[in-house]
């Protein structure tokens, strides 16, 4: 699993954004270190301790970096001039908050750092959709980055698909969504849900951001379509999930 | 080595003195930390200056530009940082540097500052004083000045470009937010890069 590095000018808002990470991350997240604050308390960010949280946290998955802004961006480039990690570590250009949260869970699926990595970037396009009512274009750059091995598997490989209710409380957001994506990424299978209810999607199960622009509301008709070896055994856990209200009746 | 030193205390005492004029110019565009972060982080420097000796220019410059890195917090950790430990790299394990060295260096720490915030001229940084300076030092020595007398001009046209960051709209960091409304106001990281070459000129003719 990959380790992520949290950088802020402030070690209170790198903290809250890493604990609403973890509330959606489940039960097996990341490595996590933050590296926030000047020395002595003041606010601003520190090349050495990044260089440190990187080398603490490094695993042969690599490592990615989440900045908020300005000095974070110049003192993370700077770390990566003394870290000792040997690993790759690669520095994510996504939102603070969402990327991290996106981060977090997709990591925690044991997702390749390019996945990871893509997943963060595509942490703004999805809030973009939601605040527009477009969820088209920013859905289909999420879900080509880390498609994977799915597609090649496709032609060969078995179809299975259904249409369910969804009627949790939250609709398919955050915590479900995070449950829904994380299921969907134990198998060897390609997964799309379509909101029939609102036309919205196919939006692919790999991508958190993606599944959550769908913004599928309680008591709205999704079609979940698995492609690929696992398909089966995929849409038959998935229908045990919603059926079960994710957990939350 | 020891003029050297005597350049980062005196840059040190540049900065504690016009704290409060960087700040202040810092407010108007920036977000009113400049004085406070650089004079911490010079006073960080001294202190380790005092506590132990580096034994060739290389090291010393490591330390200090690890020190900044670590002390001052805003963008302009990394920034001076970067100036230093790229100017320490560039001189390698000496006791002493000539002009045409210490010209080197400086320019080593101008390419470190723009490989790090990838500044160009104009842009409203502390690039458009510290280049034209670097650029009349290396003119100076080429024409057979001494290092005095190249600091001399290197500190001149560091004073040329910082002012001429007046009229500039800023195209990096913070002040960049403000488009057209940075214009009319003088750029902080241009006027403590100007204090740094006036320690040193201060330093090299003492």
């Amino acid at each position: 699993m990959i380790g992520i590095v949290v950088v802020s000018h402030s070690p209170a808002l790198a903290r809250a954004a890493v604990d609403l990470a973890l509330e959606m991350g489940g039960e097996t997240p990341p490595e996590i270190r933050i590296a926030a604050g000047a020395a002595g308390g003041a606010t601003g960010t520190d090349a050495v301790a990044i260089a440190a949280a990187i080398d603490d946290v490094a695993s042969p998955e690599g490592v990615l970096v989440v900045m908020d802004l300005g000095s974070a961006i110049l003192s993370a480039g700077m770390a990566l001039e003394f870290t000792t990690a040997g690993t790759r570590v690669v520095l994510s250009d996504a939102p603070f908050v969402e990327g991290l949260i996106a981060a977090v869970v997709v990591a925690g699926t044991g997702a390749s750092l390019d996945a990871v990595g893509a997943e963060a970037r595509a942490a703004l396009a999805g809030k973009t959709a939601q605040l527009e009512g477009i969820g088209d274009d920013p859905i289909e750059a999420a879900v080509s980055a880390p498609e994977g091995d799915a597609a090649s598997d496709r032609e060969s490989e078995s179809h299975v698909e259904f249409d369910a209710v969804i009627d949790n409380p939250s609709g398919l957001h955050a915590r479900p969504a995070a449950m829904f994506v994380k299921t969907a990424a134990r198998y060897r299978a390609d997964v799309r849900v379509t909101d029939l209810t609102s036309g919205k999607g196919p939006a692919s199960a790999a991508s958190l951001i993606a599944l959550m622009s769908l913004g599928v509301n309680r008591g709205a008709k999704v079609r979940i379509e698995a492609t690929g070896p696992d398909a089966e055994a995929v849409a038959r856990e998935l229908k045990e999930l919603v059926a079960g209200g994710f957990g939350e009746r | 080595m020891e003029q050297l030193t005597d350049w980062l205390r005196r840059f040190r005492l540049l900065v504690d003195e016009h704290q409060t004029e960087l700040t202040e110019l810092d407010s108007v565009i920036g977000d009113a930390d400049h004085g406070a972060n650089m004079a911490r982080g010079m006073a960080a420097v001294v202190a380790k200056l005092d506590a132990e000796s580096s034994a060739n220019i290389a090291e010393l410059f490591k330390t200090v530009g690890m020190t900044l890195v670590t002390s001052v917090g805003g963008a302009s950790g990394p920034l001076y940082g970067t100036f230093f430990l790229r100017f320490g790299m560039s001189a390698g394990p000496v006791p002493a540097l000539d002009p045409g060295a210490l010209g080197a260096a400086l320019r080593a720490g101008l390419d470190g500052i723009v490989a790090r915030g990838k500044a160009e001229l104009g842009d409203k940084t502390m690039f458009d004083a510290l280049a034209p300076a670097v650029d009349a030092w290396d003119e100076s020595v080429t024409g057979g000045g001494s290092a005095a007398d190249a600091s001399v001009a290197a500190l001149a046209a560091a004073e040329g470009g910082r002012d001429a960051t007046i009229p500039l709209v800023a195209r990096k960091g913070r002040a960049s937010y403000l488009g057209e409304r940075s214009a009319g106001h003088l750029d902080p990281g241009a006027a403590s890069s100007t204090l740094l070459l006036s320690a040193l000129a201060d330093s090299l003719r003492a």
